[in-house]
């Protein structure tokens, strides 16, 4: 070809390379304005949206929750504190590989299945993007350096304090404080708005008790702090920072050494014991058992932690200070105070016991406890005698005389039938039979022969520990009934305490006797206790007499009672006439009551104690009852217990 | 008077030696514009890269150091005849070949790409960047040598020539540079005046192929990032968090930007790689728009020099080797800035002058100094 030998073209070569250039610079001029206008586009158009953005990456609000109230007893010993603890936490957004995190965590620390399935409850449940959420609560400090050593290769997993609930007197004030712990979705879906933006920093709330009775006291305002934080979620600056107001400390009428001495008086027995001021209505002590340690609930409770709890199946859970029961004897001053009151009977009245009492026309008798011990009555006998001999016979007889109505329209005016406790809410309200609530309830009518059963307590009628506390507290308080209560003040930030003043109806709402007819009462059960054996009449001592003897230590103060026997399974006393309870299978045992009282003009403490499967009220609930007096009214005894955990918790 | 005609005895000796009549600048065969605008563009880039860092002085020194050199280097290239590298270009291209091997055999791994070469006693090196003008200027070499436009079977061996390296280098798993050697290759040929119907074959052939490339060769990292392009929010946490971050620090930048050091993005370190592949948002969130036109800009004054020095070049070899090399650092600036600012997928390339990296800037600078020869070393053609 010719061409091959051809010299290179330069004019048309230079051409060719000039108009190449041409067409690149023209595809350079696009280039470079589409990525101006994609520049201006992100940079000016949308610029407002990527500011927000940036702020976004950067600014963190946060919650910043408030301290919760701590909680005293009316002598200043922390019932509740706050202690701090270190917990592992987790930051989703940041938490890249958390799997191969969660492997490693596993290698070192105590980390259960158990609770990474409660972290992924808890993270489903989180509302604010980027915060942290608890993985395992109360690191120990092997722990923590176990973690601190790991810690670049766990990206957004971090140790942080915390402020949590404690309970310096574990299972002796449980069900009384009760306890916080974290807020399930039912509560969170339960709460307004502004509840609940409230709570966004808090993971805990009062469940039971006093915690959750002034949960709205004790928990405080939220704060708020707005921050800058890096890529890797670490705080950079505080921007912004509104400080949370912390929960009111409060103080209640507890006593703690009197709760301690409580719980030590019933012992390994399952049972109750409230002691109340009559004066204020105050609850000086409220103990349930079996308890349990409260908290064990606070960081979540683990299912095995709770099947060990409830293993025993005696329902250390259940609060039996605040369940209604057949109250036994211990009725029987307030049926007696109905009498007086509707005029039914004077303090004279008398009336012939032969050890049984039948209703009019009917052959079917109703006995006398003396019947099942030699099979004789109590004779010619008085109200006074009567309480103080815890007679069946007259209470038989007045109860019919009253009618149910009359017994029901007294009784209630006591507190009974309500929960008349101000802030006890978790408190049942017992039952006060009419034949109204017969008809409602059981859709029966009233049948004449249930009513001299509930002249001695072992009918329909049920009272809760609590309301018969109260109900002692008012005749040791001379009649006056003073609804219970718990909270004594709130402390403010001066430390000075504030009284928290209720309005108290119950006594407005009471039908009284005259005075010197409730007197009467109140030293019949001053006889329970202190009337001797009188060696010219049988059966003139008080019920509990005997067993104050037994125990060789006389009372050193002024003490009024009442004992109760309640029978758990009717067939037992009515068919077997073996009162015996040794013999009997521990759960139908009848549970053993006393409700009792500081006598003296101005009383300072009324107590009811109830023994479930306990046995006879006067031998096993009258020494608890007892212990629980000595401990309040003769501190000098070795029955008040000295509390180390007072020391500990000095704050 | 022997002081006066020993000074001009003195000056005549100065004027042998280097053969040119003007000023030291001249004499060194710089070129003034090209030279000022590529200092303006290293200074501005030494001050993006401080803020970058995160005010890290020693990263700074580091990348200085590397400036003075680059610049010594490109001063060192421009003192070269034209004919030498045309003469060279094939023992040079062979050179580059050999160390892309090397690399294969003995290169070590950084950030998935082995594509660096650790001598004793030197700071390791990207032997990969040398191609970006060592393959234009075979090419130009090979096509100087035969009449333009070229013939269909030059373009298979300029195919060749560019394939070579440009499969050595995706062997090495760097995408980024193998795209960009072979496009520094690809403009060589379309400024040798290859016809626009094979131009449209290709780049026809190119777009439908890419669906069955798409389906069946590319990787799992690939298709990834053209998802990510396509859709940065599919996984605003993993693979679309560059971009959706590097968007957020230009949007956010605004008119005006944020102020030097002040570019919340880029000193939380919310931008990764801000100080290499992804420097652009750093300036961007802190200079604004403004700062990215004056960047663009900069890259136009250099862009605009190497096309009168490509159009005012005498000879083909020369035109050729110019103009591919002034469009090949235009491409490696816009690809980076429009994959930064999401206009195109991801591909890991530094931002020319400005990204953290030595070899980088020296073999850019090297390739300016060749541009600097091709302008200062004409022969005087008889008119």
């Amino acid at each position: 070809m010719a061409e091959k030998f051809k010299l290179n073209d330069h004019e048309r070569e230079t051409l060719i390379f000039n108009g190449r250039m041409i067409v690149a610079g023209v595809f350079i001029f696009l280039l470079i304005s589409c990525l101006i206008a994609w520049m201006v586009y992100l940079q000016v158009y949308r610029y407002d949206y990527f500011a927000a953005r940036s702020d976004g990456n950067r600014l963190h609000s946060q919650y910043v929750p408030p301290n919760r109230g701590l909680i005293y007893d009316r002598n200043g010993v922390l019932l509740a504190d706050n202690r701090p603890i270190f917990n592992l936490t987790v930051v989703r957004e940041t938490a890249q590989s958390l799997d191969i995190s969660l492997d490693l965590l596993r290698s070192v620390i105590n980390l259960t299945d158990d609770d990474i399935d409660q972290y992924r409850t808890r993270q489903s449940r989180r509302a604010v993007p980027h915060t942290s959420v608890p993985l395992r609560y109360q690191l120990t400090e092997e722990e923590i350096a176990n973690i601190a050593v790991n810690q670049h290769l766990l990206p957004g997993i971090a140790v942080e304090a915390q402020l949590v609930r404690h309970y310096p007197f574990d299972a002796s004030s449980a069900h009384a404080i009760g306890y916080v712990s974290e807020i399930n979705k039912d509560e969170m879906s339960a709460m307004s708005v502004e509840t609940a933006a409230n709570y966004r920093g808090t993971h805990q709330i009062g469940k039971t008790g006093i915690e959750k009775t002034y949960e709205d006291l004790l928990h405080g305002q939220v704060g708020y702090e707005t921050v800058e934080k890096n890529n890797r979620g670490q705080v950079m600056r505080v921007l912004d920072r509104t400080d949370p107001i912390p929960g009111r400390d409060i103080v209640l009428h507890m006593d703690a050494k009197l709760q301690v001495a409580a719980e030590r008086a019933l012992g390994d027995r399952r049972g109750a014991v409230v002691a109340i001021d009559p004066a204020t209505g105050g609850v000086l002590a409220m103990v349930s058992k079996p308890g349990y340690d409260p908290n064990l609930f606070v960081t979540g409770i683990s299912r095995a932690q709770l099947a060990e709890l409830n293993r025993s199946g005696h329902t250390p859970l259940f609060n039996r200070a605040v369940a209604s029961r057949v109250p036994g004897s211990t009725i029987k001053p307030f049926i007696g105070l109905a009498g007086l009151y509707n005029e039914t009977i004077t303090p004279e009245t008398e009336i012939y016991d032969p050890g049984y009492f039948r209703l009019q026309g009917r052959t079917r008798p109703y006995y006398d406890w003396t019947w099942w011990v030699d099979k004789s009555g109590h004779g010619a006998i008085d109200l006074r005698r009567a309480i103080y001999q815890s007679c069946n016979t007259y209470f038989y007889q007045l109860a019919v005389n009253l009618g149910i109505e009359k017994i029901h329209d007294y009784l209630v005016t006591f507190g009974f039938g309500t929960n008349a406790a101000i802030d006890i809410p978790e408190a049942s309200a017992g039952i006060v039979p009419s034949e109204k609530w017969k008809m409602e309830n059981r859709g029966e009518i009233w049948y004449s022969g249930e009513t001299p059963y509930e002249g001695i307590g072992n009918g329909i009628f049920q009272a809760t520990t609590l309301q018969m506390a109260a109900a002692a507290a008012a005749i040791a308080n001379h009649g006056v009934l003073r609804q219970p209560r718990m909270l004594r003040g709130t402390i403010g930030s001066d430390g000075e305490v504030t009284d928290v003043i209720f309005p108290d109806n119950a006594a407005q709402q009471q039908l009284l006797p005259s005075q010197e007819q409730i007197e009467i009462v109140r030293n019949a059960m001053v006889d329970v206790v202190n009337k001797p054996y009188d060696s010219e009449h049988r059966r003139h001592e008080g019920s509990a007499y005997p067993v104050l003897r037994e125990s060789g230590h006389p009372l050193e103060y002024p003490m009024g009672g009442k004992s109760g026997t309640a029978q758990v399974v009717q067939f037992q006393v009515d068919s077997a006439g073996n009162r015996d309870n040794g013999e009997v299978d521990e759960q139908f045992r009848t549970h053993a009551m006393f409700i009792a009282f500081d006598a003296s003009e101005k009383s300072r403490i009324a107590v009811a104690v109830f023994v479930e499967n306990g046995g006879g009220g006067g031998s096993v609930a009258f020494p608890v009852a007892r212990e629980v007096l000595d401990a309040y009214l003769v501190p000098e005894t070795q029955n008040y217990p000295e509390l180390s955990v007072v020391a500990e918790n000095d704050h | 008077m022997a002081s006066r005609s020993m000074s001009r005895s003195l000056g005549n000796d100065f004027y042998r030696l280097t053969g040119k009549r003007g000023g030291i600048r001249k004499s060194l065969c710089l070129d003034a514009p090209l030279l000022l605008s590529l200092f303006c563009l290293a200074v501005y880039g030494l001050m993006v890269l401080f803020s970058a860092s995160g005010e890290n002085v020693a990263d700074v020194q580091r990348q200085a150091a590397a400036i003075v050199v680059a610049f010594i280097v490109m001063i060192g290239v421009a003192q070269f005849e034209v004919d030498f590298f045309r003469r060279g270009a094939p023992l040079m291209y062979a050179g580059g070949i050999g160390v892309l091997i090397i690399v294969l055999l003995f290169g070590s791994e950084v950030n998935g790409a082995t594509a660096w070469l650790d001598l004793p006693g030197l700071p390791s090196f990207q032997p990969s960047e040398l191609e970006k003008f060592l393959v234009p200027m075979m090419l130009a070499w090979y096509m100087s040598s035969r009449s333009l436009p070229p013939r269909f079977r030059d373009l298979l061996v300029c195919g060749l020539i560019i394939m070579l390296p440009a499969m050595l280098i995706l062997m090495q798993n760097d995408t980024g540079t193998a795209l960009m050697v072979a496009m520094s290759g690809v403009f060589a040929v379309l400024l040798a005046g290859i016809s626009w119907r094979i131009v449209i074959f290709g780049a026809t052939l190119v777009i439908m192929a890419s669906p069955a490339w798409y389906i069946f060769l590319a990787q799992a990292h690939q298709k990834n990032r053209i998802l990510t392009f396509f859709d940065p929010y599919r996984d605003p946490t993993g693979a679309g968090y560059n971009i959706i971050q590097s968007q957020i620090a230009i949007g956010s930048g605004g008119l005006q930007g944020k102020g030097w050091l002040n570019g919340a993005q880029s000193q939380l370190d919310f931008i990764p790689e801000s100080n290499t592949d992804f420097i652009l948002a750093v300036l961007a969130e802190e200079f604004g728009l403004l700062g990215v036109l004056i960047l663009i800009g900069l890259y136009l004054a250099v862009l605009a020099r190497g096309f009168y020095i490509a159009l005012t070049a005498q000879d083909t070899f020369s035109r050729l080797l110019a103009g591919s090399i002034i469009l090949t650092f235009f491409f490696y600036a816009f690809v980076n800035m429009a994959m930064v600012s999401g206009l195109m997928p991801v591909v890991g390339l530094p931002l020319p002058l400005v990204s953290k990296g030595g070899t980088s800037i020296v073999t850019l600078l090297i390739g300016f100094g060749i541009l600097m020869s091709i302008h200062t070393h004409k022969r005087v053609l008889p008119r």
